[in-house]
C-alpha cells in the first residue's frame, strides 16, 4: 500500500508560482478593461448615433467581455481542449437553436385580438 | 469455449489485512459509512457500485414496462369495437397519457440507463464510473420522479371511494392523474383544462430530469477520462460511443423541457402568462420549447439500441463490424442534426414555407446517416458465420422493424405529406415501428445477449425462439393495420369511433396483436425468471465475444479488474484471443498497491428521498390539500441536507487485495 | 496533509479526480447555457412579437444595474484571485478574496431585491403580462444561481477554517467554485446588453 506507483502533483514549485503570478497581471488588467467597457456601454446607449451602429458595437462589446472572462479568468485559454469543446458545443447549440426559434416565431402569427392582457 | 485467462480470482477475505480495510470506517462527518457487509438490504440501498445500480435501473424499468404494458392493453381493449364503452373518455386521456410518459421515461429511458451502468465501465477497463455517488443519486431521483409521477394513480382510486376531492386552486377538476398526453401541449395543459394531474406529471418530469442530467455528465466524464491505458477513443466498443453520443444530447437537450416545465408550472402556481392566451402568452412556444427536447429524446432513446445492435451482429456474425468508424460517425452526426429538424412536428402549425421547406429537408437529410447505419449492418451480417443465438435473432428483428419505422419517417418528412397524417393513427404506427420495433427489439436483444454476463447464468430451453416469433408477429399485427387506419383518416387519441368509418376490422385486428404482443413479454419475462432460478453457470465468455466486457468474471468482482487492463486493439477481447503475439490483452502492475473501492453511502439515497416530499408538496398545493407548502420545504430541507452531509462525508474508500492470497 | 487517510485513499487517482470535477463543471455549464438560452430567448421573442406591450425604460434604471454589473465583473476578478490564491498555497490571500467575493455577491443580489421590489410597487409583476412573467423568471434564475454561488463560497470559507483545506486536495475545488461564479457572470454580461441596454436604444 505505498505511492511509490504515482508520483505527487508539483504543488508550489517556482514556476508555478512565476506563472501565477503572470496571470495576476493579466487579471488586473482584464479587470480594468472590463469596467471601462461597462462604462462605455452606459454612455453609449444615450449617445444620438444610429441604432443599428449603437446594436452592432454594443453585441460586440459584450460578446468580448463573454468571451474574455471565459478565456482568462476561467482559465479555458490554459486548460485543456476537450474543455473547450464540451463548454463551445453546448454554446453553439444553444445559439443556434435560440436563433432558429426567434426567426420561427412572428409577429404574424399572433391573434392580437384573443389578447386581453394589452 | 474460451481460452481467455481472466484477471479476476476472487478477493481473499480471511486475510487479516483484508478484513480490517473492508470494515466500514468513519467519514470525515465522523459517522460511520454504511455496512454494506451486514445486511443486503442496507448494501443495496447505499451501494455506489455501478453494477448494482444497473440491476436496480434494470428492475424497475422491467417493472413500469409492464405497468405501461397493462395501460395500453385497456386503450386497445376500449378500441377494439367501435361505439366501446369500456373507460371513461376522462380515464382514456389518462391512460394514453400515462402510456407514453412511463414507456418513455421510466421504461425504455432506464433500461437504457441499467446498460449504460452495467458495461461503460466494463466496456473500457475502468473500476467504476468518475462518480460513484452521483450515480446512485442519479438511480434514486429517477425512482423519486417515478413515484410522483405516479401518484395521481393513488388519487384517482381514492377519488373513486368518494375518499378526495380537489379543492384550491383547481377545484372541481376531476382528472387527478396526468391528462394532457406525453407532449403536453399547451393550453392543453393550463389550469383552465386540466387538474392536478398535469402537475404530478411536470413534478415528476423535473426530478426525472435531474436524474438524467446527473447521470449523463457523470457518463460523459468516465467515458472521456477513465478509459484503461490503450483504450484510445477509436478502439471503444460502439455501445460505448453511442451513449457517449445520447449522454450529450441529453445534457443539451433536457434543459430546453426543463424550463418549459417551470414555465407551465408558474403559469399554473402564480398565474404568469408564458402560455396563456388571454394574456399575450404563445402556447406555439411550447410546442417549439418541448420538440427542441422532443426530438433529440428519440434519438436518445435509439441511439443506445443502435449501439446495442452494433455489439451482437458482429459477435454473431464472427466478423468486426463493417466500417466502424463511419457507423460511429453518423451517430454523432445524428445527434448533431438532431437538433436542427423538431419542426417537423409542426408542419401543420404553419411554420411558413421556408421553414417548413428547410426542416423538411433536414429531416430527410438525417435519415441519410440512419441508412448508412444499416447498411453497415447488413455488410457486417453479409458472408459472417451467422449463428441464430436469441440475441442474433432479436437484432435481425431490430434492422427489419427499424428501418420499417425510418420508411414511414421519410413520408412525414415531406411536408405535404404529412398535412394528412399528423396526427393520425399513421404517425402511431411509425412511432411504435421505431420504438417497438426498433428499439425494444434490441433492448431485448441486448437482455438476451448481456444476462449471462450480469448474473453467471446461461439461458435454457428453446423458449426465447417462442419469444421472438411472438413479439415480431405481434407487433406487426398491431402496429401495420396502424398505417392503414391513419391513411383512412382515423386520429390519434380517440377514445371511440363510430361503426360505419371502416376502421372497426383494422381496430379489432390491432387489439389481437396487442394481446399476442404481450404473450410475448410475458413469455419473455417466464424466460428471464427460468435462467436466474435454473441457469447453468455462463462462464466468463460464452458467446465467443470480441469486447473487453467478456474478459472479466461472470458475475463480473466487486472492482470489475483485478488489475488494470492494457488494451492492445479495437475488439480487444478478440484480438486477445486470436490476434498476433503483441496484441493480446495485458494487466498493469500494481506494484502490491491494491484496488481502491469506493464506500457506500447513504447521502444519495437521503438526497433523493428528498424530492418526494418536494414534489408531493408542490403538487398537492395545487388541489387543496393543507400544509402542502410545508411539505414541500421540508422536501427541499431534506435535499440540502443529504447534499450537506455528502459534501462533508467525503468520497472515502478503502482498498481491496485480489492477489494477495498468491503471494 | 492534514487528513492522512482520505489523502491516502485518494492517492493516485487524485490527478484524475482533479480533471474529472473539472469537466463535470464545464459539462454542467454548457448544458447551463442551454438553461439560460432558453430562459432569454423567450423573454426576446415576447419583446420582439409585442413591441408596444411594455415601456420597460421607464422602469429600468440603467445607473444601478450598469453599478450591479460592476459589482458582479469584479467579484469575478476576485474570484479568479482567489482561485489563483488557492493554487499557490497561499491560505489567507484566498479567504480575503473569497470574503470579497461573497460581499460583491451579496451586494449584486441587494441591488436585485431592491430593484424587484421596486418594479413591483410600480406594478409590475409576474401575472401582469409577458414582459413580467419573462423577465422575473428569467432574472429570477440568474439571481438563483448568485445565491447559490454565494451560499457555495460560505460554506468554502468556514471550510478554510478547519485546516483540512490546502492547495494539494482543495485547489481543484476552489477552482470549480469559480467557473461556476464565473459562468454566472458572463450570463449577467449576455442579460445586461440583451434585456436591459437594448431597451434605450
Ligand atoms: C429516419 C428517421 C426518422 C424520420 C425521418 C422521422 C420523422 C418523423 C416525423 C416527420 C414525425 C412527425 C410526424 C407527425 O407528427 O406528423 C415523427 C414523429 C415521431 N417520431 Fe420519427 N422519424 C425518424 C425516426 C424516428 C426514431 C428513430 C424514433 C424513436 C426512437 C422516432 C420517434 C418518433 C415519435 C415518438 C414521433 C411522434 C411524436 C408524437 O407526435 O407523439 N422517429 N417522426
Ligand atoms: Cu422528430
Amino acid at each position: 500500500m505505498s505511492d511509490v506507483h504515482y508520483a505527487p502533483l508539483p504543488v508550489s514549485t517556482k514556476s508555478h508560482k512565476d506563472s501565477e503570478t503572470d496571470k495576476y497581471h493579466t487579471f488586473v488588467n482584464l479587470a480594468l478593461c472590463l469596467a471601462a467597457i461597462t462604462g462605455v456601454e452606459l454612455v453609449l446607449v444615450y449617445l444620438p448615433f444610429n441604432a443599428t451602429f449603437i446594436f452592432t458595437v454594443l453585441l460586440t462589446l459584450s460578446l468580448f467581455k463573454f468571451v474574455a472572462v471565459i478565456a482568462w479568468f476561467m482559465h479555458l485559454l490554459y486548460d485543456k481542449l476537450l474543455l473547450t469543446l464540451a463548454f463551445g458545443t453546448g454554446m453553439a447549440i444553444a445559439t443556434g437553436t435560440f436563433v432558429a426559434l426567434g426567426s420561427l416565431i412572428s409577429r404574424s402569427n399572433v391573434d392580437l385580438d384573443a389578447i386581453t392582457a394589452f | 469455449m474460451s481460452q481467455t485467462e481472466t484477471a479476476t480470482p476472487a478477493p481473499k477475505t480471511s486475510h487479516a489485512h483484508q478484513l480490517h480495510v473492508l470494515k466500514p470506517e468513519r467519514s470525515r462527518l465522523g459517522l460511520m459509512r454504511p455496512d454494506h457487509s451486514k445486511s443486503v438490504f442496507i448494501d443495496w440501498l447505499t451501494t455506489v457500485d455501478h453494477k448494482k445500480i444497473g440491476i436496480m435501473y434494470g428492475a424497475i424499468a422491467l417493472f413500469f414496462l409492464f405497468i405501461g404494458g397493462i395501460e395500453a392493453l385497456i386503450i386497445r381493449t376500449q378500441l377494439i369495437v367501435p361505439e366501446n364503452n369500456l373507460i371513461s373518455a376522462e380515464r382514456y386521456n389518462q391512460l394514453f397519457t400515462m402510456h407514453g410518459t412511463t414507456m418513455i421515461f421510466l421504461a425504455v429511458m432506464p433500461l437504457n440507463s441499467a446498460f449504460f451502468n452495467f458495461l461503460i465501465p466494463l466496456q473500457i477497463g475502468a473500476r467504476d464510473v468518475a462518480f460513484p455517488r452521483i450515480n446512485a443519486l442519479s438511480l434514486w431521483s429517477f425512482v423519486a420522479g417515478a413515484l410522483v409521477i405516479n401518484f395521481g394513480w393513488l388519487l384517482e382510486a381514492l377519488q373513486m371511494m368518494g375518499l378526495f376531492a380537489a379543492s384550491g386552486p383547481t377545484a372541481g377538476m376531476t382528472d387527478l392523474a396526468p391528462s394532457g398526453g406525453w407532449f403536453g401541449y399547451a393550453p392543453l395543459s393550463s389550469k383552465e383544462y386540466s387538474g392536478v394531474g398535469t402537475d404530478f406529471w411536470i413534478m415528476g418530469l423535473q426530478i426525472l430530469g435531474v436524474a438524467s442530467l446527473t447521470a449523463s455528465m457523470n457518463f460523459i466524464v468516465t467515458i472521456l477520462n477513465m478509459r484503461a491505458p490503450g483504450m484510445k477513443m477509436m478502439r471503444m466498443p460502439v455501445f460505448t460511443w453511442m451513449s457517449l453520443v445520447v449522454a450529450f444530447l441529453i445534457i443539451f437537450a433536457f434543459p430546453a423541457i426543463t424550463i418549459a416545465l417551470g414555465q407551465l408550472m408558474f403559469d399554473r402556481t402564480f398565474g404568469t402568462n408564458f402560455f396563456n392566451v388571454a394574456g399575450g402568452g404563445q402556447p406555439i412556444l411550447w410546442q417549439h420549447l418541448f420538440w427542441i427536447f422532443g426530438h433529440p429524446e428519440v434519438y436518445i432513446l435509439v441511439l443506445p439500441a443502435m449501439g446495442i445492435i452494433s455489439e451482437v451482429l458482429p459477435t454473431f456474425s464472427k466478423k468486426p463490424l463493417f466500417g466502424y468508424s463511419i457507423v460511429i460517425f453518423s451517430g454523432a452526426v445524428i445527434g448533431f442534426l438532431g437538433f436542427a429538424v423538431w419542426s417537423h412536428h409542426m408542419f401543420t402549425t404553419g411554420l411558413g414555407k421556408v421553414a417548413t421547406a428547410a426542416f423538411s429537408l433536414l429531416t430527410m437529410a438525417i435519415a441519410v446517416p440512419t441508412g448508412v447505419k444499416i447498411f453497415n449492418w447488413v455488410g457486417t451480417i453479409w458472408g459472417g458465420r451467422i449463428r441464430f443465438t436469441a440475441p442474433m435473432i432479436f437484432s435481425l428483428g431490430f434492422v427489419w422493424m427499424f428501418m420499417m419505422g425510418g420508411f414511414s419517417g421519410i413520408m412525414h418528412a415531406a411536408a405535404p405529406a404529412d398535412a394528412q397524417q399528423q396526427d393520425s393513427y399513421f404517425v402511431i404506427a411509425h412511432f411504435h415501428y421505431v420504438i417497438m420495433g426498433g428499439i425494444f427489439l434490441a433492448l431485448v436483444s441486448g437482455i438476451y445477449y448481456w444476462v449471462p454476463k450480469v448474473f453467471g447464468k446461461m439461458w435454457t430451453g428453446s423458449l426465447s425462439t417462442w419469444v421472438a416469433v411472438l413479439i415480431v408477429v405481434g407487433l406487426n399485427v398491431t402496429f401495420f393495420p396502424m398505417h392503414f387506419l391513419g391513411l383512412l383518416g382515423m386520429p390519434r387519441r380517440t377514445h371511440t369511433y363510430l361503426e360505419g368509418f371502416g376502421w372497426s376490422t383494422y381496430n379489432l385486428v390491432c387489439t389481437i396483436g396487442s394481446y399476442i404482443l404481450a404473450i410475448g413479454i410475458l413469455l419473455l419475462l417466464v424466460d428471464l425468471i427460468r435462467c436466474l432460478r435454473s441457469g447453468e453457470p455462463a462462464g466468463d465468455d460464452p458467446w465467443d465475444a470480441r469486447t473487453l466486457e467478456w474478459a472479466t468474471t461472470s458475475p463480473p468482482q466487486v472492482y470489475n479488474f483485478a488489475k488494470t487492463p492494457i488494451i492492445p486493439a479495437r475488439d480487444a477481447l478478440w484480438s486477445h484471443k486470436h490476434g498476433p503475439e503483441g496484441k493480446k490483452i495485458t494487466y498493469e502492475d500494481d506494484h502490491g498497491h491494491g484496488i481502491h473501492m469506493p464506500s457506500n453511502s447513504w447521502m444519495p439515497l437521503i438526497a433523493s428521498i428528498g424530492f418526494v416530499p418536494l414534489g408531493l408538496g408542490m403538487t398537492l398545493k395545487q388541489a387543496g390539500v393543507p400544509y402542502m407548502g410545508s411539505l414541500a420545504i421540508f422536501g427541499l430541507f431534506v435535499i440540502t441536507l443529504g447534499l450537506a452531509l455528502w459534501a462533508i462525508e467525503g468520497p472515502g474508500g478503502f482498498h481491496l487485495h485480489p492477489e494477495e492470497d498468491e503471494a | 496533509m492534514s487528513d492522512t487517510a482520505t489523502a491516502h485513499h485518494d492517492d493516485g487517482h487524485l490527478s484524475l479526480n482533479n480533471d474529472n470535477k473539472k469537466l463535470l463543471m464545464w459539462l454542467f455549464l454548457g448544458s447551463d447555457c442551454m438553461f439560460f438560452g432558453t430562459l432569454i430567448s423567450t423573454h426576446l421573442i415576447y419583446r420582439k412579437i409585442y413591441p408596444e406591450s411594455f415601456d420597460p425604460t421607464s422602469l429600468f434604471s440603467l445607473e444601478l444595474t450598469s453599478f450591479s454589473t460592476f459589482i458582479l465583473l469584479m467579484s469575478s476578478f476576485l474570484m479568479a484571485l482567489a482561485v489563483s490564491a488557492m493554487h499557490k498555497g497561499e491560505l489567507k490571500s484566498f479567504r480575503r478574496n473569497v470574503l470579497g467575493v461573497i460581499f460583491f455577491g451579496l451586494i449584486f443580489l441587494g441591488c436585485q431585491v431592491y430593484e424587484f421590489a421596486h418594479f413591483v410597487h410600480e406594478g409590475l409583476t409576474l401575472s401582469t403580462n409577458t414582459f413580467g412573467s419573462t423577465f422575473y423568471m428569467m432574472t429570477g434564475t440568474h439571481g438563483v444561481h448568485v445565491a447559490i454561488g454565494v451560499f457555495w463560497l460560505i460554506c468554502m470559507y468556514f471550510y478554510s477554517h478547519t485546516g483540512k483545506m490546502d492547495a494539494h486536495e482543495s485547489a481543484v475545488d476552489v477552482e470549480i467554485a469559480g467557473l461556476y461564479w464565473h459562468f454566472v457572470d458572463i450570463v449577467w454580461i449576455v442579460i445586461f446588453t440583451a434585456v436591459y441596454l437594448i431597451e434605450f436604444i
